[in-house]
């Protein structure tokens, strides 16, 4: 899958000439064997968790652990029971309260320092099969679109060399390959590089495997090109991703309008989201429409139970955070001035409401999950950038803020932590070079990160006590 | 400016007798800038990597932190599989 004009280094096989198994092997047992099955150990606690409301991981287990049971033995490269020794482990950890994984380890594939997570078990003898369960990362497709001839392939390549388990998809947004033992590493690296035409993803210290929303492949709201810039970065920055030299963890995610359909002002060190600068574009025809109920509001995805009449003055204009819109029972206005970007008018009536027409995205900082310090979500650093090829701008701001969290950051401190601990005047200011604005701050009293420095203070530090004195006596 | 393999030493000479058997990337870049100041981390980067594909250090890696060591220097894949590691 190299890019036009790249030099191709192999010829990427058809999937279809991967594959491995046959129809009849994938498709090998029936729902009646399926009702039936008996784990090789008893696992009363876990099966408590298939009586509830939802799919449960226990019950997909059980169909591999099945399913493996029934493929010839030359068909699988690592043992046939590694499903049935999984939930074995994970019965007895809810029984003692205690993990049985050890954390960490050496393995990867040749001059990689992520995309391979190493676990073993530490009760190997009663759990052979899981005796090695390594993690493999692979990175996804922008958006996470798929042919099924690949993910067949792939499915194969992962049932013959590891335990046919997937988790579609990991929160960094890979295709998760659980579970396989050291040898299997490499083999299966090659497979996927050389067959599929896929590339391991991050972890550890490095840059994680960017990730993005559907955005302009199908969704109207998107105010730039998702894909093309989280594809641009991933190759731009293979040396990050690969070959882990940051202080911890680093994520690109990449939204194309503030509905932040892949979380990334929750989940991303640097959250790239779709704005606009001018003003919503209103169709007053259409508003007209969703208001005598001939447009359904939210494109009906609130059908399913009778909620009244649509009523504009208190599901959009009341709930406009911003309070700045305006219905005088014929025309809509909106005072785009104050107006937030928040997208709830937008998504309520998308027949009459669209984003603007002058677009790029804002980039936030600094989000994280509880590590060293508790979860915070992305802060507003840059409120308009252009996001157009090939992204030089972009890239600059990327490489100022990895130099600074290089040089400053301590170990296992994430960038937002680094914010935090040096202050938001010195990441604004002195490492990105851009003013500092009013809106930064939340409340100017608890959150007093405007500072003068000496040289733009007349007379900088220093004063004369005396002269102080002769104006204000003690 | 220091040669890439004046940086691979002051590496393998840290990696060996630092009291520690694996260490992060930090600890390594500030042992070389106390012998060479002006070794940028790039440049200690590009020898770590080449050192990697040597096979003189090892990844260590926890899944979420990833530290260095020399091979074969405290963690083995070996003691890693039998468990006595750590
Ligand atoms: C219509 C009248 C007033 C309004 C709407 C008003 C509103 C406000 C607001 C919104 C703040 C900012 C609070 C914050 O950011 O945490 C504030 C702060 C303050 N106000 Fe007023 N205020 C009024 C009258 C007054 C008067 C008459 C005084 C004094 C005689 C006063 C003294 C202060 C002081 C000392 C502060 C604190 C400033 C600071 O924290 O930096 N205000 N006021
Ligand atoms: C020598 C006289 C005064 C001193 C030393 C003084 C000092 C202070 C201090 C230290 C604060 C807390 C600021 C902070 O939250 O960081 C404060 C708050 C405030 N002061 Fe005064 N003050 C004085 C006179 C006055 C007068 C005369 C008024 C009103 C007529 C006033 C109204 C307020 C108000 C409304 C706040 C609360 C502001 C807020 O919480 O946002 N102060 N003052
Ligand atoms: S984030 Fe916005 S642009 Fe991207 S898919 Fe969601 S709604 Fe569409
Ligand atoms: S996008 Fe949000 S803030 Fe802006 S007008 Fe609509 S509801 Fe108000």
């Amino acid at each position: 899958m190299s890019a036009e004009g790249e030099e191709k280094l192999w010829e990427t096989k058809k999937y279809d000439e991967v594959r491995i198994y046959k129809d009849e092997e994938i498709w090998n047992y029936t729902d009646e064997e399926l009702a039936n099955y008996k784990c090789k150990h008893d696992t009363p606690l876990l099966d408590q968790l298939e009586e509830g409301p939802w799919p449960s991981f226990v019950s997909d287990i059980k169909q591999e652990a099945l399913h493996r049971h029934k493929l010839p033995e030359d068909k699988l490269l690592i043992p046939a029971d590694v499903c049935d020794d999984l939930l074995g482990q994970v019965e007895l950890s809810y029984v003692e309260k205690e993990t049985h994984w050890k954390h960490g380890g050496i393995v990867g594939v040749f001059g990689y320092g992520g995309g391979v997570i190493g676990r073993y078990s530490d009760q190997q003898e009663k759990f052979p099969g899981v005796a090695h369960f390594h993690t493999l990362r692979v990175n996804q497709p922008a958006s996470k679109f798929y042919k099924t001839d690949y993910l067949r392939a792939l499915c194969d390549i992962w049932e013959y060399r590891g335990s046919g388990l997937t988790n579609m998809h990991g929160s960094t947004g890979d295709t998760v390959l659980l579970g396989t033992f050291t040898e299997q590493l490499e083999p299966v690296f090659f497979d996927l590089t050389h067959d599929l035409g896929v590339d391991l993803g991050g972890s550890g210290s490095n840059l994680r495997t960017p990730s993005c929303c559907v955005g302009k492949a199908r969704c109207e709201f998107a105010c730039y090109d998702t894909q093309d810039i989280c594809y641009e970065l991933t190759m731009h920055y293979q040396d990050e991703l690969h070959r882990p030299a940051f202080p911890y963890k680093f994520k690109f995610k990449f939204d194309g309008c503030p509905n932040c359909c892949v979380a990334s002002i929750a989940r991303s060190d640097m959250s790239y989201i779709g704005t606009w600068k001018d003003d919503i574009r209103i169709d007053q025809e259409a508003v007209r429409a969703y208001v005598a109920g001939e447009l359904k509001p939210n494109a009906g995805a609130f059908g399913g139970r009778d909620w009244g009449k649509f009523d504009i003055q208190k599901e959009v204009i009341d709930l406009c955070p911003a309070g700045c819109m305006e219905w005088d029972g014929k025309e809509l206005k909106v005072n785009n001035k104050e107006c937030v970007r928040c997208m709830h008018c937008i998504n309520v009536m998308p027949r009459a409401l669209r984003i603007g027409t002058d677009t790029g995205c804002s980039i936030l900082f600094g989000a994280k999950a509880p590590i060293l310090e508790g979860a915070q979500m992305s802060m507003l650093t840059i409120p308009f950038i252009r996001v157009e090829k090939p992204y030089d701008a972009i890239k600059d701001i990327v490489d100022k803020v990895w130099d600074w969290w290089m040089e400053e950051g301590k170990n296992r401190e994430r960038v937002g932590e680094l914010i935090q601990r040096k202050g938001v005047q010195e990441f604004v200011t002195k490492v990105l070079g851009i003013p500092a604005i009013p809106q930064m701050a939340k409340e100017p009293r608890s959150n007093p990160y405007v500072f003068w420095s000496e040289d733009e203070v007349p007379g900088g530090w220093q004063r004369d006590i005396n002269e102080f004195r002769k104006r204000h006596p003690r | 400016m220091a040669s890439l393999d004046e940086i691979k030493k002051v590496i393998v000479d840290f990696a060996t007798n630092t009291k520690k058997s694996k260490f992060y990337f930090k600890d390594m870049e500030k042992a070389v800038q106390k012998v060479i100041p002006d070794a940028k981390s790039r440049e200690i980067k590009k020898a770590a990597t080449a050192l990697i594909n040597e096979g003189t250090l090892v990844y260590f890696s926890t899944g979420s932190s990833t530290m260095y060591g020399l091979k074969g220097r405290g963690i083995s894949l070996e003691t890693e599989e039998t468990g006595k590691a750590d």
